[in-house]
C-alpha cells in the first residue's frame, strides 16, 4: 500500500528534526537528563506529601507548597529575563551607552522581578481563601528576603549572561544549576528531607545553590512570622547575605570575562 | 589634543576557528533556547587558538578635529573592525588607538563620552515605544538629567525633522525615519566625534541627499564635529569627505583628499563621443585602430548595440593631449557626431584602479594628518 504523500511529508519533517537533534550531543544529553531529574524530583515530592509532619518551618503542606510555587515563579523568569534581552542589536547599543554592569543586568530583570513579586498577591489570596493556607509573614523580613533574593538572582543572572554572551546559547553551567534546583532547592519539599530519601548529607548540596536560599528566606519570612531580633533568624539572613555577597562579584567578573572575550574574538554582535 | 582619532600600527586578528563553528553560528540550531556545549566554555577559558586571520595589519591614521574622514574599501577590507575598535565593541591586539586622547582598551567610558556611532545593524529600539520614548530611555542610560534630556531630544527631533512623528510607535517608522532616529540617539550625548557606518544604504536618493546635507551643514559646519564615515557609496564619499583612506585586506593602500586621490591614481581624462545613425562596419573598425594609433591616446572602447549600432566611443587620453588629431580622424570618418564630452576621472575610477593594483601600495599623502 502506498503511503499518502502528505504523511511522507510530515515524516520528512520529523526525520530532519530528529537527525538535527542527535547532532547536538550536549543539547540532547541535557534534555534527557532534564527529563530524568524532573521525574525524580516529582517522585520525591509525591513521596513527601504522604508524610504527616513538616520540617523546618512548622507549617502545613499547602502553605509550604504555595510559597514554594510562588517563589519558583519569581526565580525562573529572572534568569530568562536577561537572556531574552540579549541580541546583537540591543547588546552592542546598550554597551555603547557606557551603562554599568549592575545597572544593565538589574535593569533587564527588574520588571520581571517586580511583576513576579506582585504576582505573589493572587497566589496568597487564592491560597489562603480557597485552600486555607496559613501565611504568617513578618513584612520587614519579607522585604529583606526579597532584597537578598534579588541580589542572589542578580549574581546568577550575571554569570548566566556572561556565559551566554560567549556561548551564544543557554550555557551548560546555568542549565545545570537550574536543573539541580528542581531537585535540591526544595520547591515542593523541605531540603532536609533529601537526607532521608536520597542519602545522608544530601541536603548539603542544596545550600550551595542560590535558589535554595531564595526559597528558604522567603518561606522563613512568610510562614513563621519570624522575629528579626531572634539570633537564629538573624543568622539565616546573614548566611543568605554572605552567599549573595560572594555571588555578586563572581557574577560581575564572569559577565565582563564573557564580554571581553567576545570583544577580542569579534563575536559580540553575533547571536 | 592634536587629533580626534589616532591609530598607530593598529593590528587586529580573529581566530578562524571560532565559537561560530562550535555553536552552529549566530542563527543556528545551537542558539536561543538550547544548551550549548561545555567545550565552548573550556575553549573560552583556554583562550583563542589559531590559526588567525589579520583583519587589520598595522593601520596608521590621524584624523583632525572637525574633519570629515572617509573609509572606503571592498567587503572584508577591515572597515567595520576599525569602527568597532573605536566604538569599544572590539578589542585590538597590537598597536595604539586614541579617541580624543583616550584609549578604547583601557578607558572605554571616556571614549564613549567622546565618540558615538550610527551603526545601521545596531537598532536597539523597542518597536512598541514611540520614537520619543525610545530616545528618553537612551537619554537616561547616557546619564542626561530630565531637563537636559527633554531639551536635547526636542532639539534633535527638530534637527532631523521627526518632531511631527515623534509620538508615533517606532514600528510605524519608514526606513528613512528609523535611520534619523538612530542619528538622534547617536547625537543625544553631544559627543565631538560621530562615526557613520553606511549611513545612506537603503535610503532613497532624496533622503540620502537630505542626510548628507544634515551632516555637512549642521554637524560639521555649525557644531564643528569630527565625522568618520565608512561607505560603499563613492559619490557620497567624494561629495562629503575632506580626506579618504582606502582599505584593502587590512591595509591602508591610499590616503588623501578625494581630488588628489583621483588625480594621483589616474592622471588621464576620458573623452566620450556619441554618434547618430552609425553602423559598426569595417570603416568604423579602422577608425578605432586609427584613434588608438594617435599619440597620448591610451585606450579606445566602442559601444555597439545589437552587434551593429555604433553608438559611441570612450577614449582614455593623456590630460594635456592635443585634440586636433582625434578630431581630424573623426571628421575624416564621415560619422555624424552627436556630442563630445570630456570627463574627469571619478572617485569610482580611482577606487577601481587602486583596488585593481591588488595591494600595491600608493604613497599616502598626508597620512600623518599634516
Amino acid at each position: 500500500m502506498r503511503i499518502p504523500l502528505s504523511l511522507r511529508q510530515i515524516f520528512a519533517f520529523m526525520k530532519r528534526d530528529f537527525f538535527s537533534w542527535t547532532t547536538y550531543r550536549t543539547a540532547a544529553i541535557t534534555q534527557v537528563l532534564g527529563i530524568l531529574i524532573g521525574v525524580f524530583s516529582w517522585g520525591i515530592s509525591a513521596a513527601y506529601v504522604q508524610r504527616p509532619v513538616q520540617e523546618m518551618y512548622g507549617s502545613d503542606y499547602i502553605s509550604f507548597l504555595l510559597v514554594g510555587v510562588a517563589v519558583s515563579n519569581l526565580i525562573m523568569p529572572l534568569v530568562l529575563g536577561v537572556q531574552n534581552q540579549l541580541n546583537p542589536w540591543t547588546l552592542e547599543t546598550i554597551l555603547m551607552t557606557g551603562v554599568s554592569t549592575p545597572i544593565f543586568v538589574l535593569g533587564n530583570i527588574m520588571w520581571t522581578y517586580v511583576f513576579s513579586a506582585l504576582s505573589f498577591i493572587p497566589y496568597l489570596v487564592i491560597g489562603t481563601s480557597f485552600f486555607h493556607a496559613e501565611i504568617r509573614p513578618n513584612l520587614l523580613a519579607v522585604a529583606l528576603a526579597l532584597m537578598i533574593s534579588a541580589a542572589l538572582m542578580m549574581g546568577l543572572a550575571m554569570v548566566s549572561t556572561g556565559l551566554r554572551i560567549l556561548t551564544k546559547s543557554t550555557d551548560p553551567i546555568t542549565w545545570t544549576i537550574n536543573v539541580l534546583q528542581s531537585l535540591f532547592a526544595g520547591v515542593a519539599f523541605p531540603v532536609i528531607y533529601l537526607n532521608t530519601i536520597l542519602f545522608p548529607g544530601a541536603s548539603t548540596i542544596s545550600w550551595f545553590l542560590p535558589q535554595t536560599w531564595v526559597y528558604h528566606l522567603c518561606r522563613l519570612s512568610m510562614l513563621t512570622n519570624p522575629s528579626l531580633t531572634d539570633p537564629l533568624v538573624i543568622m539565616e539572613f546573614v548566611k543568605g547575605t554572605i552567599f549573595a555577597a560572594a555571588l555578586l562579584p563572581i557574577g560581575h567578573r564572569v559577565f565582563w570575562w564573557g564580554v571581553n572575550r567576545s570583544k577580542r574574538e569579534g563575536t559580540l554582535g553575533w547571536y | 589634543m592634536e587629533y580626534a582619532i589616532e591609530t598607530v600600527n593598529l593590528v587586529k586578528r580573529y581566530p578562524t576557528t571560532s565559537r561560530k563553528d562550535i555553536v552552529g553560528g549566530p542563527r543556528g540550531h545551537g542558539s536561543r533556547g538550547t544548551v550549548g556545549s561545555f567545550s565552548t566554555i573550556f575553549e573560552a577559558i583556554k583562550g583563542s587558538r589559531g590559526p588567525f586571520i589579520e583583519a587589520l595589519k598595522g593601520i596608521n591614521l590621524k584624523i583632525k578635529e572637525g574633519e570629515i574622514f572617509g573609509i572606503l574599501g571592498p567587503n572584508g577590507a577591515g572597515k567595520t573592525t576599525l569602527i568597532k575598535i573605536l566604538c569599544t565593541l572590539v578589542i585590538h591586539d597590537e598597536g595604539e588607538v586614541y579617541v580624543n586622547g583616550f584609549d578604547p582598551r583601557k578607558e572605554s567610558g571616556e571614549v564613549l563620552k567622546n565618540l558615538q556611532a550610527v551603526l545601521p545593524e545596531s537598532r536597539g529600539f523597542n518597536w512598541r515605544l514611540s520614537g520619543r520614548q525610545n530616545l528618553e530611555f537612551y537619554a537616561l542610560l547616557y546619564g542626561l538629567g530630565d531637563d537636559e534630556a527633554k531639551e536635547r531630544i526636542d532639539y534633535l527631533l527638530d534637527f532631523t525633522g521627526l518632531t511631527d512623528r515623534a509620538d508615533d510607535g517606532y514600528q510605524r517608522y519608514s526606513t528613512g525615519m528609523q535611520r534619523k532616529l538612530l542619528l538622534c540617539r547617536a547625537l543625544l550625548r553631544n559627543t565631538p566625534i560621530i562615526v557613520f557606518d553606511e549611513p545612506t544604504s537603503g535610503l532613497d536618493p532624496t533622503s540620502a541627499e537630505e542626510f548628507r546635507k544634515m551632516v555637512i551643514e549642521r554637524l560639521v559646519r555649525k557644531e564643528g564635529k569630527t565625522i568618520l564615515l565608512s561607505t560603499h557609496n563613492l559619490q557620497e564619499a567624494q561629495e562629503l569627505c575632506d580626506r579618504l583612506a582606502i582599505l584593502e585586506r587590512g591595509n591602508v593602500i591610499a590616503l588623501d583628499t578625494p581630488d588628489n586621490l583621483r588625480h594621483l591614481v589616474i592622471e588621464d581624462r576620458f573623452l566620450h563621443i556619441s554618434f547618430v545613425d552609425a553602423v559598426f562596419g569595417a570603416e568604423e573598425k579602422k577608425l578605432i585602430k586609427d584613434l588608438e594609433a594617435i599619440e597620448n591616446v591610451h585606450s579606445v572602447s566602442a559601444e555597439v548595440n545589437n552587434g551593429e549600432n555604433f553608438e559611441a566611443i570612450t577614449m582614455r587620453v593623456e590630460k594635456d593631449i592635443d585634440l586636433a588629431g582625434i578630431l581630424m580622424a573623426l571628421a575624416k570618418s564621415g560619422l555624424k557626431i552627436n556630442a563630445v564630452n570630456c570627463e574627469e576621472p571619478s572617485l569610482e575610477d580611482a577606487f577601481n584602479a587602486i583596488i585593481g593594483r591588488n595591494g600595491k601600495h600608493l604613497p599616502n599623502h598626508g597620512e600623518e594628518g599634516d
